[in-house]
């Protein structure tokens, strides 16, 4: 480890329920200790200096989708970026595009459960099974690129990074066409593609992607947002042929 | 004062609580799930590894059923479960595995033909048969003796928690997310639902229920280090202590993870090792064939957790800033299978470490993990002592797990538990117990209790500081209640604690009383602090050693004297909680206590064994059908739901 | 559980889609047309005669032995209906408040990343293409018979069109470039996406450094040919080798220019042609 160095923080600060309260950046120091996450960085902070800032941890270990914020402008999962790859400066913000809790904390769940039933994003059975008999059988190859699909943790860095989400709060972003997708390639789900055109074909849905590709680069999952999203749109697409 | 009425309240978003709304919604009820933080993110979603269900399709699995799944289970428990409750989990999981198979969960596959597999280090090739090709295949585990732990890759909490999560969006069961219950309301003997504060405006409502359902996780957080999300603070089980009726199972009762990373304590799946990597220590010795010849890296969590201890005390472990660690090698698994398997891994490692598992030895020590102790219910998942309060998941004492569970026993518990206790649930509201006969005073009288609470808080001049407090309380439970247990640390830490718990009621807050982290911690504190108590008084009482409880002053499994449930009750006003025990019938049990096949062989006998052992091998001769020596040993089935009282279909045993 | 609202299969509005093919399909036509394009203006830079081959090409002499330019004003009809089309698509996506605006602003500044940036810019170069395109096209499609080597170094230099063609150059050229990298990735399918963006990325900009370097080019020499035209402005181009066949669509336009053209001295026919070789 080379010399420790103190890092400056720059944090957002505002509870909107505060009437008085104006929105504001709060500056803190943290000395840089080896292996230091955000999340053990915005602890000590609030341990140390701050006991009451909000933020937004919940399993520090990259699977829960709790902690994305903005990190020097970027959306990302703070609970796993170390420290020793950012500069000696950092700024965060919390995610644009979702409602404000207070300073980092914003209310992810409330986007996703209105985009889960605004898409119908679950899968659509057919009928109930007999749960006494032999599963159906399902490819292994596909099966694996429905989990693939399915390994997106809804933290919203996708919609943060979008800008035409952030132009227009009805567009559905990268997570919910990436669920669809998901759930048209489950030979579980037994919805056509005109249902799923009902559900994103127009300019709120897959035609209202303009190929930014910023869901793609912040990904923290590395979902193929791209691909997806490509093949959503041919699929969509043939429907208005 | 608001109230909100529903029929079924179920206290916490995981996937537990999750599938008991269902049930009850599939009964016709409505229920409503509060959840601290959105129910996506609850804990559920960091089993990597996989649930256990016995369908017996992939080749290693070949003659698993419900009855060596449940022999496993027991073993794994130490004797120290209800054997019952573990009997009625064996049977459903695989039902519930194909339930989740129908609504989403893309399970990994069976490929009929030849693998290459990592058997005890070495290369093998496995051919798996043609009819099993497209069913559900499974990993190895720990404890375990077939290939029994269904996946998705080792993302299958999050598969599992999304896919029921999407459930409950289709099926429109309200979430209230942000919401914590801070009492249940109660007249002594009837739950009627809880005190809810509202985690971003501070407001404070009643919401009332036929039914109160706990389904809040575990209480690793009490331990400084822990595998637990940071939302795993034991408020589940101090809502039920607070009642000062309900009673608290096996608190004591601890498992500690062989594989979590330092220094954060983050998780590496069992899966590494199921799929064929190995422990190693300073001088890169694989160590664990040395202790446990026959299972060697996968014998029970408890088991290899302690050998791994005692390795290091012995010198053996890797120094680190951190303090000592072990390694786990799973670099000759290759990097195709752990771009495949085990991604969430490579992720950790890359992440939290800078390494690549394909290459590297990832650094880990055992670490707090699983609370087998929780919420005491009857099998249906109902408190014997506060009718209408119900339990589930991590966040009961079903008892399924006894003194220690088996990886891949719980995620398979949540749902199972949630399936059964669902239906429970629905028919006691469907029932007249279920009838709310509850005044709005009483849930006045409650939601006013709270308010005040919260106002002292705030209204504190404050010479104590919540932080530090519960420093402390973290480094006592890491350093006293720990891997290895004895008398005078037990006794020093329950001191330690109550004192710490006097204190706790003299921390100021500054900030008011909306969403304000600093009286969030101030009202928890003294509430994990109950908890820890009923812990360490709990472990300082049994003086045995029992599944994951190890007492280094008494070694032995005691079953003459300790095969027994501990039960923890705190009385208003109460210093300490009271302790009393509930007995484990030998005679009564299908799978008499015995050496477990790992671990030290050191156990005192219960008087009831031997006789109840000569009457099972007197069963087991007489060559019945499977299905019939079971239910004469220990019948079980009448206490299922009936729709849930039918045979499971094998590839090797089709339905009657 | 999920019970269809009816039997009948689920009635859809096909517009959507179908507007944002065309927008795809019009940016498509837009795009690789100005690439072509460009070639065939930068066909000056092989000298005169190869830019008047071209030139007369497009109108069809080589078909028909004699020159008939309405082809080429039916063609850049055409080309600005599908332009107007493709404009009145794109804009549907711009910011139209300025909350819209601000936010998108505020997001480019803090992400800084390339993609979101090259849409501001195919937003900023559009924009100015609105405004900029029409002269050129109204021009072109009212004189068709004026694309020459001195017609059009003429009008680029005498008729001090070279700002506003240097100014157009790099809007195309930019706009351009990014719009066929974006329809790529938009519709493709791809085995490796990250790679192929890569790739579709790298050929983008050097294929818009490789046209706008054509690009300077010819502008360069139109503007040399026409300041060493100027005192010759209006004279137009006859190579040795072909005596044009006084066609009276083709001397009559380009005698009776509108306001937009430069200023032509009378047109004399016939002697004072002035016929150069190829240079």
């Amino acid at each position: 480890m080379t010399a420790s160095r103190t890092l400056t923080f720059h944090v957002f600060r505002h509870n909107p329920r505060d009437s008085g309260g104006e929105p504001g950046v709060r500056e803190y120091q943290v000395e840089e200790t080896p292996g230091m996450t955000l999340f053990i960085a915005l602890t000590r902070i609030r341990e140390e200096h701050d006991p009451g800032l909000s933020f937004d941890f919940v399993c520090r270990a990259g699977v829960c989708g709790s902690c994305a914020m903005l990190i020097n402008g970027r959306p990302g999962l703070a609970c796993r970026t170390l420290t020793s790859e950012l500069p000696g400066t950092i700024s965060l913000f919390p995610l644009p595009g979702f409602e404000l809790i207070a300073d980092l904390s914003v209310n992810t769940g409330k986007w996703m459960r209105a985009m889960s039933e605004r898409l119908q994003a679950w899968v659509h059975l057919g009928s109930e099974v007999n749960p006494n008999q032999i599963e159906a059988a399902m490819d292994p190859d596909l099966a694996e690129a429905v989990y693939e699909l399915d390994r997106c943790i809804e933290c919203g860095c996708c919609v943060a990074a979008c800008g035409t989400a952030l132009m227009r709060p009805d567009f559905v972003g990268a997570v919910g066409m990436n669920k669809l997708a998901r759930f048209r390639l489950d030979p579980r789900d037994d919805r056509s593609d005109a249902e799923y055109y009902q559900l994103i074909g127009d300019d709120s849905g897959i035609f209202g992607c303009m190929s930014l590709l910023g869901c793609q680069d912040v990904c923290p999952k590395e979902l193929s947002l791209q691909t997806q999203i490509a093949f959503m749109r041919r699929a969509m697409a043939r429907q208005g042929l | 004062m608001k109230i909100i009425h529903s029929d079924v309240l179920v206290i916490g978003g995981g996937l537990a609580g999750q599938r008991v709304a269902l049930a009850a919604k599939r009964r016709g009820l409505e229920p409503s799930i509060l959840s601290l933080v959105p129910a996506k993110r609850s804990h559920s979603v960091a089993a990597q590894g996989g649930m256990q269900a016995s369908l017996a399709n992939c080749f290693k699995g070949e003659g698993d059923n419900e009855d060596v799944h449940f022999e496993d289970t027991v073993r794994g428990s130490d004797w120290g479960c209800d054997q019952r409750v573990a009997r009625m989990f064996a049977h459903v999981a695989p039902k519930a595995i194909r339930e989740l198979a129908a609504w989403g969960v893309a399970w990994n596959r069976v490929r009929a033909g030849e693998h290459e597999a990592v058997i005890n280090g070495q290369r093998v090739t496995l051919t798996e048969r043609e009819d099993a090709h497209g069913l559900i295949t499974a990993r190895d585990f720990g404890g375990t003796r077939k290939w029994r732990t269904c996946y998705t890759s080792d993302g299958t909490g999050h598969a599992m928690l999304y896919t029921v999560s999407d459930r409950v969006i289709a099926e429109a069961i309200p979430v209230h997310e942000r919401q914590e219950a801070l009492a249940l309301i109660h007249d002594g003997h009837r739950c009627h639902g809880a005190v809810v504060r509202d985690l971003i405006t501070g407001e404070l409502s009643a919401h009332l229920a036929r039914a109160t359902v706990i389904a809040t996780g575990g209480y690793g957080r009490i331990w400084g280090i822990s595998t637990n999300a940071l939302i795993n603070e034991g408020m589940g089980a101090a809502l039920a202590l607070e009642t000062g009726v309900a009673r608290l199972g096996n608190m004591e009762a601890v498992q500690f993870h062989p594989t979590a990373i330092l220094p954060t304590g983050i998780l590496v799946t069992e899966g590494c090792r199921g799929d064929g990597g190995v422990l190693r220590d300073v001088d890169g010795h694989r160590f664990m064939p040395d202790y446990e010849p026959e299972k060697k890296d996968l014998a029970s969590r408890d088991v290899v957790s302690r050998r791994m201890a005692e390795h290091m005390r012995a010198g053996k472990g890797v120094k680190s800033p951190y303090g000592e660690h072990l390694w786990l090698d799973i670099t000759q698994l290759g990097a195709a299978h752990i771009d495949r398997n085990l991604r969430e891994v490579k992720d950790i490692c890359r992440y939290f470490l800078g390494i690549d598992p394909a290459k590297d030895f990832i650094p880990v020590r055992p670490t707090q993990h699983y609370s087998m102790g929780g919420v005491r219910t009857d099998y249906r998942g109902e408190s014997q002592w506060l009718s209408g309060l119900f339990s589930c998941g991590e966040a009961a004492c079903w008892d399924m797990h006894g003194f220690n569970r088996l990886g891949g026993n719980s995620v398979a518990e949540t749902v199972v538990a949630g399936m059964l206790v669902g239906e429970y649930v629905a028919d006691f509201c469907q029932s007249r117990h279920g009838d709310q006969e509850i005044s709005t005073a009483l849930a006045r009288e409650f939601v006013q209790r709270e308010q005040r609470g919260l106002e002292k808080i705030i209204a504190n001049p404050g010479h104590e500081n919540a932080v530090d407090l519960r420093r402390r309380m973290e480094q006592i439970m890491t350093d006293k209640v720990g891997l290895f247990r004895n008398g005078p640390d037990l006794e020093s830490a329950v001191a330690e604690l109550a004192e710490l718990l006097a204190r706790s009621g003299e921390v100021g807050v500054n900030g008011g009383l909306d969403a304000n982290p600093e009286l969030v911690l101030a009202y928890r504190l003294p509430r994990m602090l109950k908890v820890a108590l009923t812990v360490a008084m709990g472990a300082l009482n049994r003086t045995e050693s029992r599944g994951a409880h190890f007492r280094e002053d008494y070694p032995a499994r005691n079953d003459r004297d300790w095969l027994n449930r501990t039960l923890a009750c705190w009385r208003e006003g109460d210093a300490l909680p009271r302790l009393d025990y509930e007995e484990l019938d030998v005679l009564r049990m299908e799978l008499p206590p015995g050496f477990r096949g790992y671990g030290a062989k050191n156990i005192i006998d219960h008087p009831d064994t031997a006789p109840r052992q000569a009457e099972v091998d007197e069963m087991r001769a007489a060559k019945l059908d499977r299905y019939a020596v079971q239910s004469y040993l220990m019948s079980f089935k009448h206490l299922l739901p009936l729709k849930y009282r039918g045979r499971n279909e094998r590839l090797d045993e089709p339905l009657p | 559980m999920n019970i269809p609202d009816s039997f009948l299969p689920p009635r859809i509005d096909r517009w959507p889609a179908r507007l944002d093919l065309l927008q795809s399909a019009s940016g498509l036509i837009l795009g690789l047309f100005m690439w072509l394009h460009m070639l065939f203006v930068s066909s000056i830079l092989l000298g005169n005669h190869a830019m008047w081959t071209v030139a007369r090409f497009f109108e069809g002499y080589f078909f028909f032995g004699y020159p008939l330019p309405w082809l080429v004003s039916a063609f850049v009809a055409l080309i600005f209906a599908l332009f107007a089309t493709h404009a009145w698509l794109a804009l549907r996506k711009f910011p139209t408040h300025w909350r819209q605006h601000m936010a998108y602003m505020r997001h480019m500044r803090a992400m800084r990343h390339e993609d979101t940036f090259l849409w501001f810019v195919q937003v900023l170069t559009g924009f100015a293409m609105f405004f900029l395109a029409p002269v050129h096209l109204y021009l072109m499609m009212a004189h068709p018979e004026l694309i020459g080597p001195y017609e059009s170094a003429d009008r680029v230099w005498s008729g001090r069109m070279w700002p506003l063609y240097l100014v157009l150059l790099f809007l195309v050229e930019l706009h351009g470039g990014v719009g066929l990298y974006r329809l790529a990735v938009k519709w493709g399918d791809f085995k490796d996406a990250i790679a192929a963006r890569r790739k579709l990325k790298r050929l983008k900009w050097g294929l818009t450094v490789f046209f706008l370097v054509l690009g300077l080019a010819t502008l360069a020499a139109y503007v040399k040919i026409g300041m060493e035209h100027a005192p010759h402005v209006g004279e137009r181009y006859q190579p040795a080798a072909f005596l044009l066949p006084s066609s009276k669509d083709f001397s009559d336009a380009g005698s009776g220019g509108g306001g937009l053209n430069p200023p032509q001295p009378p047109f004399d026919k016939g002697g004072s042609r002035r016929v150069e070789g190829m240079s």
